[in-house]
């Protein structure tokens, strides 16, 4: 009997959908599964509260429209009620009998990414019409205290490139970046555009997330090196929108960019050059637009 | 007080880092902003060369890709080849051991060849560590015969002989880029690569002129070397001054004689004596008749050697054995047998009627190693020698002759 007691207090403790362990993992990696494995959670039981748990009061949710290239992206909710209104709607009006796998966590410092695929079915409460289901999300973490927590997903994020022709460039994002561009030639003046949360990666050719590599861990880690690199080499861009799109209140953007990107170093004549596409998001909720993500040398050139 | 002076020393020092970090900061953004082999370029590498292990840390860690990111950021992979390529050449001088672990990963395809060989240049240099060699076999494999060759070389620097056919096909190629790398690969290689010199400037070839020179250069390095603090250094350089067998060098060797390490007097006695040099003999043979037993195996190992690199010293063993010493006769017995002097075999069978039991068993033993048929007669008589060792020995070296 007691023995019996003993059990149920440690299945009690496991916590829902446990993901096996994996090589590799780390306590952080573990607390991320953990997050989306709450997610995932609420949506089977229809528990919104559940589910909310790993969203940060900052999230914002974009639409990849099944499309792996960002000029097709849009956003979908720009912060978290928004998303729980929707979510609150969604569960009400359908049963999810999916499950949640996570391929790819990358982790760098207070920051984290990831990758899920839910597989399973989606069934309509009224009609009890099943829908069988694949979704591949994107999602972007910040550490805050112990809890990882969700600050942004890509929904429907396609795994190939398909045609994307971008939305012309909005006046307002289109100027903020060309600006930006001139605070690096400058070389004063760029850390003013970042958020405080900041995080930039390395795509290294790739458009798939699970190539991404966090380069910067905050607008800090930016500055530092920031502060490094400036004295000893000066800038020279050359950008050029190629699609921005707005949320419903104007406040959550993205963009991408085309930019040819060059150095020039003080301790000599070499000079570094290269072409590149960018993807960016911003949000205004500060006052005024800052710069929240920031994804280096995208290999988006089979779409063009 | 002392506290304070305490406090001070610790600025000093803590100043002193901060002032050797910057340096080495410094001197990689001259790299990055020069191109590779560049006057400027160079200069950055020698004088973190010339900083030497204080800078090794910093120089490790431009080896990983992944330090690229956060502070460390470039954005530009060409910038970080050069950092990678000149930190290599750089750790290459300083030879920090712990290096390897960082260049082995990164000899395979994910990086550049410049990168690659860089890499490859600078293991080599830093010397043997099991992983390095075992990381640079597999690059041995490669389909590019220009990385095989400094996979080569690598290992040939880390006293693996893996690599030599591959060094051989590259001397034997039309490549000169091939050639070219060889011999450079062998003149760096001091004396792990003087054995394999010595045999292709022997063959027919189309660069026996080039080795020939290189030969030359490494024979001045081993010379200087000679007065290398490293015990092993100077017995290594003797050792591979003796393969050369260039008389030029016997008066620097000479000197070595008095050596307090057994090891370089022996391998210096052993170069001289492959040169013909009786003062590289003498010492052998008189190390031979030396009751340290120590001194006696030395002895017979290192003649051994030069009997069978050189055959100089034939004709003073078979005389030993018919010497007073009958330490000297048991030696000579023992060094034939191992050298496998056939010339020898009338006098060894003299030998199994020493009227000293040790002489006669490394007689009959040596007899065992010569093999051949005229010994049976003799040998078989020692079966009922009336000491046990040489009768044991007898049947041994009957059962090394076979069935008649």
């Amino acid at each position: 009997m007691q023995n019996a007691i003993c059990l149920l207090f440690v299945l009690l403790a496991l916590p829902p959908f446990a993901a096996p362990s994996r090589a590799g993992e780390t306590p952080e990696t573990l607390l991320i599964r953990q997050a989306l494995a709450n997610d995932i959670s609420g949506y089977r039981r229809a528990d919104t509260e559940l589910a909310l748990k790993a969203y940060h009061p900052h999230f914002v949710a974009y639409q990849g429209h099944a499309n792996g290239d960002p000029r097709a992206w849009t956003v979908l909710h720009e912060n978290r009620d928004a998303f729980a209104s929707q979510l609150a709607e969604d569960l009400s009006a359908q049963r999810y009998e999916v499950t949640r796998t996570v391929p790819f966590i990358a982790v760098r410092a207070t920051h984290a990414i990831a990758t899920s695929v839910d597989s399973g079915r989606v069934v309509d409460r009224q009609t009890s019409k099943a829908t069988p289901v694949v979704i591949h999300r994107f999602w972007t973490f910040l550490k805050e205290e112990d809890d990882w927590l969700a600050t942004g997903m890509v929904a429907d994020l396609g795994d190939t490139l398909l045609p994307a022709a971008g939305t012309p460039a909005n006046g307002e994002i289109a100027e903020l970046l060309q600006r930006e561009s001139q605070a690096w030639e400058a070389g004063s003046g760029i850390l003013g555009f970042f958020d405080a949360n900041f995080t930039g990666y390395e795509a290294l050719g790739a458009f798939k997330p699970a190539s991404y590599k966090i380069a910067f861990s905050g607008s800090e880690e930016l500055e530092k090196w920031l502060d490094k690199r400036l004295p000893y080499v000066q800038y020279d861009l050359d950008r050029k929108v190629l699609h921005t799109a707005i949320g419903p209140n104007g406040d959550e953007a993205l963009a991408v960019t085309h930019e040819k990107v060059a150095v020039e170093h003080v301790k000599g004549p070499a000079k570094h050059h290269k072409e590149r596409y960018v993807f960016w998001t911003l949000s205004r909720r500060s006052g005024s637009w800052k710069v929240t993500n920031m994804v280096f040398d995208l290999g988006l050139e089979l779409s063009d | 007080m002392i506290a304070k002076r305490l406090t001070c020393l610790l600025l000093l020092g803590l100043s002193a880092c901060s002032t050797t970090e910057e340096q080495v900061v410094e001197l990689l953004e001259q790299m990055a902003a020069n191109p590779v082999d560049s006057p400027a370029y160079q200069q950055s590498i020698d004088e973190l060369a010339a900083i030497g292990r204080p800078a090794a840390r910093q120089l490790i860690a431009r080896l990983n890709p992944d330090l690229y990111l956060g502070e460390n950021y470039r954005e530009f992979r060409d910038e970080q080849e050069k950092l990678r390529i000149g930190c290599a050449r750089a750790l290459g001088h300083i030879k920090p051991r712990g290096a390897t672990a960082a260049l082995k990963d990164r000899i395979t395809t994910a990086y550049t060849d410049r990168e690659r060989i860089a890499c490859l240049w600078a293991m080599g240099q830093v010397g043997y560590v099991q992983a390095g060699v075992d990381a640079a076999k597999v690059q041995l494999d490669d389909e590019d015969p220009i990385i095989r060759i400094h996979a080569a070389i690598a290992l040939l620097k880390m006293d693996d002989e893996l690599g030599t056919s591959e060094i051989e096909a590259a001397l034997a190629s039309s490549d000169p880029e091939l050639a070219q790398a060889a011999l450079q690969g062998l003149e760096e290689s001091g004396y792990f690569g003087v054995p394999l010199l010595v045999e292709l400037s022997g063959r027919a070839g189309p660069h026996q002129a080039a080795l020939r020179s290189v030969i030359a250069k490494v024979k001045d390095q081993l010379v200087a070397q000679l007065e290398a603090e490293e015990p092993v250094h100077r017995q290594r350089a003797a050792q591979a001054l003796g393969y050369i067998g260039d008389e030029g060098a016997a008066a620097a060797l000479a000197d070595l004689l008095e050596d307090p390490s057994n090891q370089v007097r022996f391998s210096t006695a052993a170069a001289l004596a492959t040169m013909g040099r009786s003062q590289g003999i003498e010492f052998l043979f008189e190390a031979l008749r030396n009751t340290d037993s120590i001194l006696r195996a030395n002895a017979v190992k290192f003649l051994t050697n030069v009997q069978q690199q050189s055959g100089a010293v034939e004709a003073q063993l078979i005389a030993a054995l018919g010497d007073e010493d009958p330490l000297s006769r048991a030696g000579a017995a023992q060094v034939l047998g191992q050298a496998r002097v056939q010339s020898a075999l009338s006098a060894l069978l003299a030998a199994t009627a020493d009227e000293v039991a040790d002489v006669r068993a490394n007689a009959a033993i040596a007899l065992g190693h010569i093999g051949g048929d005229q010994s049976r007669a003799q040998l078989e008589k020692l079966r009922h020698d009336s000491d046990a060792t040489v009768s044991y020995y007898a049947e041994w070296a009957l059962g090394q002759l076979g069935s008649s």
